[in-house]
């Protein structure tokens, strides 16, 4: 089995492509005259070039990076390879989030804001209620509290789309649901970004302990873990990066869910590894996704309808090619 | 103190209790837990290594590190290798830092090569035969810095020629200086032991020799039991219940 360190590779192709996402485009900006205006001064061309697409590489990198990071801190943590980062109830409940933001007419900030509350809001209540529990098995129970809090977010938004007004608020609703990469400026992009990178870089320091959660909590005590308190972090760093990410690119399926199972495939199932290759993995496909709502034609396709319809194929052929790996 | 210490522990979960005991052990001594399933043997250990607390009296542990635990067969299935499996033992010790020390990794390896499966380092864990994932296990107990260690059946579902190895393996760890308590259905291994705790009804504390009799363990495991003449000192059940 190959277990080297790709992860230079993936890094260089992360900016190889975020350069090419900037400089193509109906204003093209070559890169000697992109990279002038990156540092201070350029022409005008590549400036308004950066302007319109700078944001949008940034959402689409943090929101990769993100759903990548949390889907693996998940799935090593649950010890399940088919658990993502929304376990928690947490897209659905960024979804009611933004839903009623919009069916009250907020501003866009307003809308994420509430998109964000509404995913941590969900994570929280799926955590209140295991702790309730007091449970034999608290992961399961997790997963199963997760599953609740989803299901009535999704109910309280299924009541927002039926009380929307169906000209207005509506369309408005569902084009935030399909996700999209280009709707936040680069301020608001900026401050998901910041608000992603403290939980990615919470779980990137849970590294091997995360492992040692998979063992279960038994386990984890008995090497000295404080194996709840260790979990609920993660869980706490997982959600804050997702609800971040979902914030500002709406619902995005799907890249939580692939990103860790390309990265096990590269770099084994260990998280000091299998983690920052999962974050590079996915902040590269969101790239590449966002690159293909742009690619056909005049409309744009919802990044999260392309995510889906990429990403479940790829999924089964990595799912396949994974269990026919030879030891 | 560097002994391990039960005074008048009684242990339970939910409606279960069990106890009390009564017992005190030095370093590299080695205790076997025998008798009935349901008995509270599992319950016992999980109490000793801290993760239920007693329901009356009280236990003494050496030292700041935790007891070691290995748990029964087949409850631990990951796809780590077996190496990082191993080098977790150590994850208390590195506690501000997101990866194990490279020192960590090579006691690892020295753990495995000790055991005599050191090519199994870099085989998933989970790929492995449950004899193997034993002595893998095994070794993370030689790297883990506990005086204590607990297993739960650490020979069960194991071939005659894994089981002697995870005997000897168990052996080492009390060579070393910890004390070893070991859950097991295997009477012969038992008897090895240095002290026996018959766990269940009646409870009864001693060397092999006083608790591993016929009639003991006859009342211990509701059955008629015979101790195998040929086998000497050590005791194989023939039931005629």
């Amino acid at each position: 089995m190959t277990r080297n360190w790709p992860l230079p590779a993936v890094v260089a192709t992360i900016l190889l492509a975020s350069l090419a996402s900037l400089a193509t485009g109906p204003i093209a900006a070559p890169l000697p005259h992109l990279l002038s205006a990156l540092f201070g001064n350029g022409p005008r061309d590549a400036e308004l070039a950066l302007a319109l697409r700078g944001p949008r590489v940034l959402t689409a990198l943090l929101c990769g990076a993100s759903l990548g990071g949390a889907g693996a801190a998940f799935q090593i943590m649950f010890r399940n390879p088919l658990v993502a980062p929304d376990l928690l109830g947490v897209s659905s409940g960024a979804g009611l989030g933004a839903a009623a933001a919009l069916l009250a007419g907020a501003a866009p900030v307003l809308v994420e804001t509430g998109a964000f509350a509404g995913g941590l809001g969900a994570a929280a209540l799926a955590i209140g209620c295991a702790r309730l529990a007091r449970p034999e098995d608290p992961r399961l129970t997790l997963i199963l509290c997760g599953v609740v809090t989803g299901a009535l977010a999704s109910a309280g938004l299924a009541l927002t789309l039926v009380v929307a007004d169906p000209y207005t608020q509506l369309p408005a609703i569902t084009f935030w649901l399909l996700g999209s990469f280009a709707r936040a400026d680069l301020g608001e992009a900026g401050l998901s970004a910041a608000i992603a990178s403290a939980g990615l870089a919470a779980l990137l320091w849970l590294g091997f302990r995360l492992d040692a959660l998979a063992l279960g909590d038994d386990q984890a005590e008995s090497l000295g873990l404080p194996a709840r308190k260790l979990r609920l972090c993660a869980v706490a760093a997982a959600t804050v990066a997702t609800s971040a990410a979902v914030a500002v690119a709406g619902i995005v399926g799907w890249i939580g869910l692939l990103a860790p199972h390309g990265a096990r495939l590269l770099v084994g199932p260990e998280a000091t590894k299998l983690l920052p290759m999962s974050i590079g993995l996915g902040a590269l496909l969101c790239l590449v996704v966002d690159r293909l709502s742009v690619a056909f034609g005049a409309a744009e396709i919802p990044v999260g309808l392309l995510a889906a319809a990429v990403g479940a194929p790829a999924f089964l052929l990595l799912f396949v090619t994974n269990s026919r790996r030879p030891t | 103190m560097n002994a391990l210490v039960l005074d008048s522990l009684v242990v339970g979960r939910g409606a279960f209790r069990a106890g009390p005991f009564d017992l005190a052990c030095a370093p590299g001594q080695v205790v076997a837990l025998v008798g009935p399933n349901g008995g509270g043997k599992t319950t016992l250990l999980a109490t000793l290594a801290g993760l239920i607390p007693p329901l009356a009296g009280r236990v003494e542990r050496p030292g700041a590190v935790r007891p070691a635990l290995l748990p029964a067969p087949g409850a631990i299935d990951v796809g780590f290798a077996a190496g990082h499996v191993v080098a977790l033992g150590r994850a208390a010790l590195s506690p501000w830092s997101p990866s194990l020390r490279r020192s960590d990794r090579a006691a690892a390896h020295r753990a495995l090569h000790r055991l005599g499966i050191g090519d199994l380092a870099e085989r998933p864990f989970d790929r492995l035969s449950s004899g193997q994932r034993q002595l893998v296990l095994l070794a993370r107990l030689f790297v883990q810095e506990a005086p204590v260690c607990l297993l739960d059946e650490p020979t069960a579902m194991l071939d005659p020629a894994q089981a002697a190895k995870v005997e000897a393996a168990i052996a080492a760890l009390a060579r070393d200086g910890r004390i070893v308590v070991f859950a097991t259905h295997a009477l012969a291994a038992a008897s090895l032991a240095d002290l026996v705790v018959a766990v269940g009804d009646p409870i009864s504390i001693g060397g092999p020799a006083d608790v591993l009799t016929d009639e003991r363990l006859s009342r211990l495991y509701g059955a008629s039991l015979n101790v195998c003449p040929a086998c000497g000192q050590s005791a194989a059940a023939t039931t005629a219940a």
